[in-house]
């Protein structure tokens, strides 16, 4: 089975203060990865270094997608070869047209493969279906980016790009959280038909709620910046069960 | 720097050359008035950021040999009916195409010549500028919407006077009327004929009297030779709205007063503006909202894009007189900076003298929303489209306001072209 992203020892601070420590791991095409972790340990700051954000500065350390440097590209170029970040706090652009985005977004894609850009119509078909398909009221459309949705709808919103854009891999930041148990089974479902042999899906979450209904092939911890421990979904039961202090402490003793 | 001085001599020679009419006796009396003062300076806090010696100048050459009469310009409008349905009206130096007046035979609104008015006495000449503006008139224009009259569609005033290959001067004056629960929408739209240096001063007067409600857009897109003053001034009485937009996106010195005065009960103002510059334009925006008497609501929303070495001014004024008790004033005033060599002054003043009032106000200067452009990159539009994508936005947040639909689409591809210009000025 072919490696679909390999990050090697990666070290990445903001304003001089490192956050990512030597973090390894290999996401393997196909694969379902979830991430936990306490707070502040640094999942956001992996999910956005990937992403591509410029505020991070990586010291050492390499990412590879498809075994070509990630490190290098623009966030957009990381978007065209299908990387989709669900933010974790998704923001508001007043002004900015939800479809209109939804559009520009699906045809930078389809430029970047080569394809013909999408029309109106096929657009306005392709969206409903999979805003159908989640459960969201089409009206969410016509509105601006995010503009006054509830934090629920937020996260609805994110994985309906997901779906319009269908990555080869989505990196969803806390898309869980904030949802009430409807719109985790609609994420769910969403998340769930995009699942392909050749797609990977890296979950940030805080609950194993999440992975009843998203089952990971691996369950990884991550503590002050780094991956300390590595499982099956068991190890998500054990944490619920246990909390992070014995991950934590068997690393350093 | 010694400030520009208008000659006198000059001004009382060419108003002396322009033909006894209507508007003679208030010639004489601006003439006067405007000899008092002369023109503003720098000194004056209202006019530190603005400097007028150009226009002075301007004025002063102009003058020693000022026509003393003009007539009606021939502007093809063909193509702007196209574009903006309206009653369009091409006003020249002041002066009205008469066949244009005729034409528009609306039930309830009369326009006519300001020299055939009878009412020379309401034309205001209490500034400066309007003093210059009145005793230097070829003509202007009287607007009368009879009680209970709804207008439907607006009538468009095309202000485009410098026909003139040569450096000119031209004074427009419009006073409108509207009666007790009138309603009508007015565009002044700003343009230039050619490619000279041309000093344009207008003011327009706006009484509505109870109940009544005006929109009006002002749209100015003159060359980068144009310096313009503009003068609105609205009186509210009670149960009266007016919602008033300005867009510029042209000129090389432009200078916005707006002032309105509410002196009834539950009126209601909205005074917004959209300012696009960049090279080395200068536009001024100054508001007066003053309030006289409460309760009343009154907005000030402006926005601006500055790029190159452009230079924008808000000061946006609210005056809450004693007595005008339950006034709720809102202002703010935002904007992008695109270069690093563009300058803004935003200054939002509140003068409180009565009770139980509301007033907010904000203001900020700033670049892109970085979290908001990393967003859309995120989502596979590049910089640029990212870039584009929220400073359209952000003008957008006023235009989507604009109270008159018909001049929509013109102004969203006016600003859309302007926009253009601008982002495409930093990749540089
Ligand atoms: N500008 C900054 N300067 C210093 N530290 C920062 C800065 N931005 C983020 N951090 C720190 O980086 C650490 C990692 O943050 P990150 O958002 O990646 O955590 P997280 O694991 O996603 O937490 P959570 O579970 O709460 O979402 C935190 O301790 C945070 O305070
Ligand atoms: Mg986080």
């Amino acid at each position: 089975m072919s490696i679909m992203l390999e990050i090697e020892n990666l070290q990445a601070s903001i304003d001089d203060t490192p956050i990512l420590r030597g973090l390894s791991l290999k996401v393997g095409a196909g694969e379902v990865h979830a991430i936990m972790g306490p707070n502040g340990s640094g999942k956001s700051t992996l999910a956005q270094v990937i992403a591509g954000h410029e505020d991070y500065r990586v010291t050492d350390g390499s990412v590879l997608f498809d075994g070509e440097n990630l490190l290098d590209l623009a966030p957009e170029e990381r978007a065209r070869k299908g990387i989709f970040l669900g933010f974790q706090y998704p923001v508001e652009i007043p002004g900015v047209n939800n479809a209109y985005l939804l559009k520009a977004a699906v045809n930078a894609r389809r430029t970047y493969q080569g394809q013909d850009e999408i029309d109106a119509f096929e657009f306005l078909k392709l969206a409903r279906e999979k805003m159908s398909l989640l459960d969201m009221d089409p009206g969410f459309l016509n509105r601006g980016v995010n503009e006054g949705f509830s934090g629920g709808e937020k996260k609805r919103n994110e994985i309906l790009q997901m779906a319009l854009l269908e990555p080869r891999l989505a990196i969803l930041d806390e898309t869980d959280s904030g949802l009430d148990i409807d719109a985790l089974k609609a994420v769910a479902k969403g998340v769930n038909a995009l699942r392909d042999p050749q797609r990977s899906i890296v979950l940030v979450t805080h609950y194993q709620r999440l992975l009843d209904y998203i089952v990971p092939d691996y369950v990884h911890v991550l503590s002050k910046g780094r991956i300390v421990r590595s499982g099956d979904k068991s190890l998500a039961l054990e944490l619920e069960a246990r909390g992070y202090d014995w991950v934590q402490e068997a690393v350093s003793a | 720097m010694s400030a520009a001085v208008l000659n006198q001599d000059l001004l009382e020679a060419a108003v002396g050359r322009l033909a006894a009419d209507g508007l003679t006796d208030l010639r004489e009396r601006a003439l006067v008035r405007f000899g008092e003062t002369g023109f503003p300076s720098v000194r004056e806090e209202n006019w530190r950021y603005t400097n007028l010696a150009a226009a002075v100048e301007l004025s002063n050459a102009y003058l020693s040999d000022a026509p003393g009469a003009i007539s009606a310009t021939n502007v093809d409008i063909s193509q702007l009916n196209d574009d903006i349905d309206a009653h369009w009206i091409v006003i020249s130096s002041g002066v009205a195409d008469p066949d244009a007046l005729a034409a528009l035979q609306d039930d309830g609104i009369v326009i006519t010549p300001l020299s055939e008015s009878n009412d020379s006495d309401q034309v205001c000449i209490d500034d400066p500028l309007s003093s210059f503006n009145a005793a230097l008139l070829h003509d202007g224009l009287r607007v009368r919407v009879a009680e209970n009259a709804r207008i439907e569609k607006p009538i468009g005033f095309l202000l485009q006077d410098d026909a003139a290959a040569t450096a000119g001067l031209s004074q427009t004056r419009i006073v409108v009327d509207l009666g007790r629960n009138a309603s009508a929408s007015f565009i002044e739209l700003h343009r230039s004929g050619g490619d000279s240096a041309h000093f344009a001063n207008s003011v327009v007067q706006m009484e509505l009297d109870a109940g009544a409600s005006a929109n009006f857009v002002r749209i100015q897109e003159r060359s980068t030779k144009h310096m313009q003053i503009g003068r609105l001034q609205a009186r509210l009485q009670e149960n009266t709205t007016f919602n008033f937009t300005t867009i510029d996106v042209g000129g090389k010195l432009i200078r916005n007063d707006v002032a309105v005065t509410i002196e009834g009960a539950h009126a209601v103002a909205n005074v917004c503006g959209v300012y696009l510059a960049d090279g080395n334009q200068h536009i001024d925006n100054h508001i007066l909202l003053d309030h006289r008497v409460g309760p009343a609501v009154s907005m000030q929303d402006y926005r601006g894009i500055v790029g190159g070495r452009a230079r924008c001014i808000f000061n946006g004024k609210a005056l809450v007189r004693e007595g005008a008790d339950g006034t709720d004033a809102e202002q703010s005033n935002r904007n992008l900076l695109l270069s690093d060599t563009a300058e803004i002054d935003t200054k939002p003043e509140l003068e409180i003298f009565a009770d139980d009032v509301k007033c907010a106000h904000g203001t900020t200067v700033g670049q892109l929303d970085k979290k908001e452009l990393f967003y859309l990159r995120s989502r596979g539009l590049s910089h640029e489209q990212a870039r584009i994508l929220l400073t359209r936005a952000f003008a957008g947040h006023i235009l989507k306001k604009l109270p008159i639909e018909n001049a929509k689409k013109y102004i969203d591809q006016l600003i859309e072209r302007k926009l253009d210009q601008l982002t495409g000025d930093t990749d540089q």
